[in-house]
């Protein structure tokens, strides 16, 4: 069916989605903002976690600035994770169906597990 | 154009000469992968500490196995091969370093300086646990 | 899910020997990719041996002494001759594969063992080293390579520009349209069908840039799309490979950012 069209109407398509910009800064910005909270987790795992009991742990947690630091960690990696996999099914993924079960169930597995790892953040920081 | 043959298509993948950037390029893609699948163990780790001391100590036993340390060393080589070129791309975004030569250097400057804080964590990480 | 292998009609055969030397001293063998559109069979790669003591240096050479004097059914594009045309655009290579160049400015001595010469990479072939190049020309169409202008042009003189405002344009004008970068790249590979591919994109940038047009917007408007402009991932082999030395991904890179500053 489409090789009637002409070769310029293949080309023109459905015209440009004047779109992508926004998608492309996101990514970006969280590039630059995990730069700093992954050194600083690297590091956390290091020297604390390594060898922690499970007080010890908690106690880190709890400790100021650690429970911010790690939802936001959890939140930019999140978020870029989903980035970079939206562009990897964009590439390669063609079928339409396949490409929109593939894209939206990503998307949703993306933020239930983000929501759960920050509620365990939570539970922990303010749990007894 | 009638043929009898439908035109084919030329081989691309199966002839293409493998260039350092375009081997990082995809590498940069295939640790990208990777670093969400870790994604889900990190989940794992939190949601277990959440659950308690007892889910806490079996979660850190799993990462200190020996399929777990492994895993956690991809994971670990994946995360600064991805930082590291991730830095080298937003230069290049910025517009700087996109000829070939400057390509070239800051490519392998990202092998160097992976394998450098790779083996420094890891060094780290045995020296803490006394020797692992 | 994108077809990273060859479709069965497109799996490449084992060819001919065409010919063989004796007795000659400098003997260069070249495997080149054949594909008869008349028959039904799938492409091959035939070989041949040329004697470099009588041969041009560069590969075209080689080739037009083939078609000459071996095997006239060989068949390719060529015009200059020297590197202006991009004719005689296809992916020479050696043992670790090839890339993408100009049969007529690619030195024989520069490749180590048999010459593999293809077709450009994943394009439809019409016939032997042909591809059919439609679709990239009619991209190339669709981004207005023309100068755009509603003010009327002064009637004594041509439209001004300043030496700064011409010096942009260096890098950019040089390229001949060869198709190399764009044949080059992965994710042209895998989705040429929309994305611009990389010389199109620095085609592009080239009447984006200019000083002298007035319909800029409406040129970043028409490339800014996931898939036309955003298929760019910054792989690098549009550069490596550019034959004329231009750097398609640092134009890419330039209309990226000019739509960041306008948000």
């Amino acid at each position: 069916m489409d090789n009637l069209r002409t070769p310029l109407s293949r080309v023109r398509l459905w015209g440009s989605a004047r779109e992508g910009t926004n998608t492309f800064i996101a990514q970006r910005l969280t590039a630059i903002a995990l730069v700093p909270l992954l050194l600083w987790f690297v590091a956390v795992v290091i020297f604390l976690i390594v060898k922690a009991d499970y007080v010890t742990f908690v106690s880190w947690i709890r400790s100021s600035w650690n429970t911010e630091l790690l939802i936001l960690l959890i939140l930019v990696s999140f978020h870029h994770a989903h980035a970079g996999l939206h562009e990897v099914v964009e590439d390669y993924v063609h079928n339409e169906i396949i490409k929109a079960i593939t894209m939206v169930s990503m998307k949703f597995l993306v933020i239930g597990i983000a929501v759960a790892s920050v509620l365990a953040v939570l539970q922990i920081a303010l749990g007894g | 154009m009638i043929t009898a043959h439908k035109q084919p298509l030329s081989p691309h993948l199966q002839i293409y000469r493998p260039q350092l950037t375009s081997m990082m390029s995809i590498l940069h893609r295939a640790t990208g992968v990777f670093l969400s699948l870790g994604t889900l163990v990190m989940a794992y780790w939190l949601i277990a500490a959440a659950k308690g001391p007892e889910a806490y100590q079996q979660a850190q036993s799993l990462l200190g196995s020996w399929v777990g340390l492994l895993l956690l060393f991809g994971w670990s080589f994946s995360l600064f091969y991805h930082l590291c070129n991730g830095i080298r791309h937003l230069f290049w975004d910025a517009g700087l370093g996109t000829d070939i030569k400057t390509a070239y250097t800051t490519g392998k400057l990202v092998w160097v300086v992976t394998f450098i804080l790779t083996a420094l964590t890891w060094l780290l990480a045995f020296s803490m646990t006394g020797g692992g | 899910m994108v077809q990273f292998t060859l479709p069965t009609d497109s799996a490449v055969k084992k060819g001919r020997i065409v010919n063989k030397l004796d007795g000659v001293k400098n003997v260069k063998k070249f495997k080149i990719y054949r594909y008869d559109p008349e028959t039904v069979d799938n492409p091959r790669i035939d070989t041949y041996e040329v004697d470099l003591d009588n041969c041009g240096p560069m590969v075209l050479d080689a080739l037009i002494k083939i078609k000459d004097e071996i095997d006239p059914t060989l068949t390719f594009r060529r015009s200059c001759r020297e590197g202006i045309c991009g004719s005689c655009a296809m992916n020479i290579g050696g043992t670790i594969g090839g890339t993408n160049t100009l049969a007529c400015t690619k030195p024989i001595a520069d490749i180590n063992g048999t010459v593999k010469v293809y077709p450009l990479p994943h394009s439809e072939v019409l016939k032997d080293l042909v591809p059919d190049l439609t679709h990239f020309h009619t991209q190339y169409t669709s981004i207005s390579p023309w100068l755009q202008t509603q003010t009327q042009p002064p009637p004594d003189r041509e439209i001004l520009q300043s030496k700064e405002d011409r010096a942009l344009l260096d890098g950019l004008y040089e390229c001949i349209l060869c198709a190399c970068c764009s044949t080059s790249c992965p994710s042209y590979w895998w989705n040429g069908e929309r994305f611009l591919g990389p010389a199109v994109l620095l085609q592009a940038y080239r009447w984006i840039v200019d000083s002298r047009d007035e319909m800029t917007g409406d040129r970043l408007d028409n490339v800014e799309d996931p898939f036309r402009l955003y298929r760019c991932h910054t792989i690098m082999n549009c550069t490596n490979t550019c034959p004329k030395n231009l750097n398609p991904a640092k134009a890419i890179v330039e209309i990226k950012k000019m739509l960041v500053r306008r948000r």
